[in-house]
């Protein structure tokens, strides 16, 4: 890739000037507001006058000082975190069965199994969660019809909906971040284990999980980054009192008319995006082997 | 090997129940779709097609609908115009800064949705303030917004498109006298063809299915397919929205199951 263009360097710069109209749009209405927004999360706001146009980090020391935003600031970490767990234990052997599979035309539907709940979109995956959930839901029905419960239970607005369905949010995208990693791992390394005796369990965990280490740490790197940032799924399957990051920015943005503590939180929260996503791509660029 | 193919069944229905987990709520809601009854309860009483009529009678799902398709259209568009030429740019000539503006135009998929629709969304109000040109809540606005949504999807199909293809033809071509517009269209074009078939069908599916950054773009009485379906979502839950929803599940299946056979899907990731 890096190769075929420098064996054509030669060619002039003038075919470069075709990146242009899509750096600009990229520059103008991506990188422009966000600087703009990092500009006013240090600006105080003001009921009158919106903004005062000061320079302060006093929405920062708010952010982390005031109990209220701490706790939402807790609850979304500890909700992400739990929840990436959870993701990575369930998509190691998804993702080990998908990079193995021997029938190619299995192996295809079962990516795009894996992916069309990730491009559905989040309004839809919480509506068919709340179906599931909801008092009348399924998951009550089929508890019911099989004497596990006798009264329906509330699932639906609790922290373990919002743990469930974000699991079920995250999964596609550690699946097909482990898969593609696993792919490049030789067979041959797990069939010596396997003539050397070892059992398939022990195989899996001492060579392929080892050897898949950087997979693991990117996919959960960037599943706990979009469980950070996440809005449908603590809205609606949250409910009301479920208080994430997310939603509170963009009360404080769209409802409470508060840009600058709105962009202080947005700030924080691409600042630990950003971390994240950099840490992921340094750990997947690196091998093990 | 009594013990080892024990092992392989429960590793088998380990896998099996992680997809019922996944797919499982997106069949039960095209299910409750075609309920007779308009409390849900399961199961139901019978069965009708009568609520996907119903959801269309209503405005603000068939507005949201057309909406969102003449939205992702533009935007499937507008990131194919702006996309192609980049990643040509990008794969086939060397110049400095090459990697740093790849991954500036990779960097929307990156920044997370609610934090680019907060940002967009004061810079058009401090836009409009400054020059009177409305871009917040309007149709205009909301395209901008959905192409950079589509635009990295684009580069990345093209570009892996660009890269796995042989250039040596399109210097045979060159050296044979064609210039660079015909070498495009008569050698380039029909050799990405399927990555920019795949790269329409992925900016459009990502444009369609948008949620939290076009929250902060519509307009009253102009919202998206999604965003008809949260405001709904918050007053109730009925086969009326399960049969909107299902429309948005065929939809985006079909898109993919498309793009699947142009480009296959594990590598647009």
């Amino acid at each position: 890739m890096a190769g075929t263009a420098e064996t054509r360097g030669d060619r002039t710069w003038g075919g470069s000037a075709l990146v242009l109209p899509a750096l600009a749009l990229v520059a103008v209405f991506l990188l422009a507001p966000l600087g703009l927004i990092l500009r006013y999360s240090f600006d105080k706001y003001d009921p009158i006058k919106l903004m005062l146009g000061v320079f302060s980090v006093e929405n920062y020391i708010q952010a982390v000082a005031d109990p209220y935003y701490q706790n939402v600031l807790a609850t979304t970490a500890k909700i992400s975190a739990l929840s990436t767990v959870i993701v990575m234990l369930l998509a190691f052997p998804v993702a080990y069965y998908i990079s193995r599979v021997e029938s190619q035309r299995l192996r295809g539907w079962l990516i795009i199994l894996t992916v069309l709940p990730l491009l559905l979109g989040n309004a839809v995956r919480s509506a068919a969660w709340m179906i599931v959930m909801g008092t009348k839901g399924v998951a009550n029905a089929v508890m019911i019809n099989v004497g596990l419960i006798s009264e329906p239970i509330k699932i639906l607005y609790t922290p373990t909906a919002v743990v469930i369905a974000l699991v079920s949010v995250l999964l596609p995208f550690a699946i097909i971040t482990l898969q593609s990693v696993m792919d490049s791992i030789p067979t041959s390394l797990e069939e010596a284990g396997q003539s050397l005796g070892h059992s398939p369990l022990r195989t899996v965990l001492g060579i392929v999980l080892p050897l898949s280490m950087p997979g693991v740490v990117a996919a959960a790197a960037i599943c706990f980054a979009l469980a950070m940032n996440a809005y449908a799924t603590p809205v609606l399957i949250g409910g009301p009192t479920m208080q994430m990051m997310g939603p509170v920015v963009y009360g404080q943005i769209a409802k409470a008319n508060n840009w600058p503590f709105g962009s202080t939180l947005a700030c924080i929260l691409m600042l630990v995006t950003l971390v994240l996503t950099v840490l992921s791509t340094r750990f997947l660029s690196r091998k093990y082997y | 090997m009594v013990g080892a193919s024990f092992g392989r069944i429960a590793f088998v229905t380990l896998v099996v129940a992680i997809f019922v987990f996944l797919v499982g709520p997106l069949l039960t809601i095209v299910w409750a779709s075609v309920f007779a009854d308009k409390i849900l309860s399961f199961p139901p009483s019978g069965y009708t097609f009568k609520w996907f009529a119903h959801a269309w009678s209503m405005a603000d799902f068939a507005q949201g609908f057309l909406m969102s398709v003449k939205v992702g259209i533009c935007a499937t568009i507008g990131s194919l115009a702006l996309g192609v030429p980049a990643a040509l740019a990008i794969e086939r000539f060397a110049f400095p800064g090459r990697e740093t503006i790849r991954h500036v135009l990779l960097s929307p998929m990156y920044v997370p949705a609610i934090v680019a629709g907060a940002a967009v969304y004061i810079y058009f109000v401090e836009v409009e303030i400054l020059t009177n040109f409305q871009l917040a809540a309007t149709f205009s606005g909301l395209v901008i917004a959905h192409v950079l949504i589509a635009l990295p999807w684009t580069m990345r199909l093209v570009c892996a498109s660009l890269a796995t293809a042989n250039a040596s033809s399109e210097e045979a071509a060159r050296s044979l006298g064609a210039n660079a517009f015909q070498t495009f269209f008569l050698v380039t074009l029909p050799i990405i063809r399927p990555g920019m078939i795949a790269a329409a069908m992925f900016s459009f599916i990502a444009s369609f299915s948008d949620l939290e950054k076009s929250l902060f773009l519509v307009g009253p009485g102009k919202t998206t397919l999604p965003i008809a379906i949260v405001n709904y979502l918050e007053w109730s839950l009925d086969p009326t929205i399960a049969a909107v929803a299902t429309v948005q599940i065929f939809i985006i299946g079909t898109a993919l199951i498309v793009s699947d056979r142009f480009v296959k899907l594990g590598k647009a990731f």
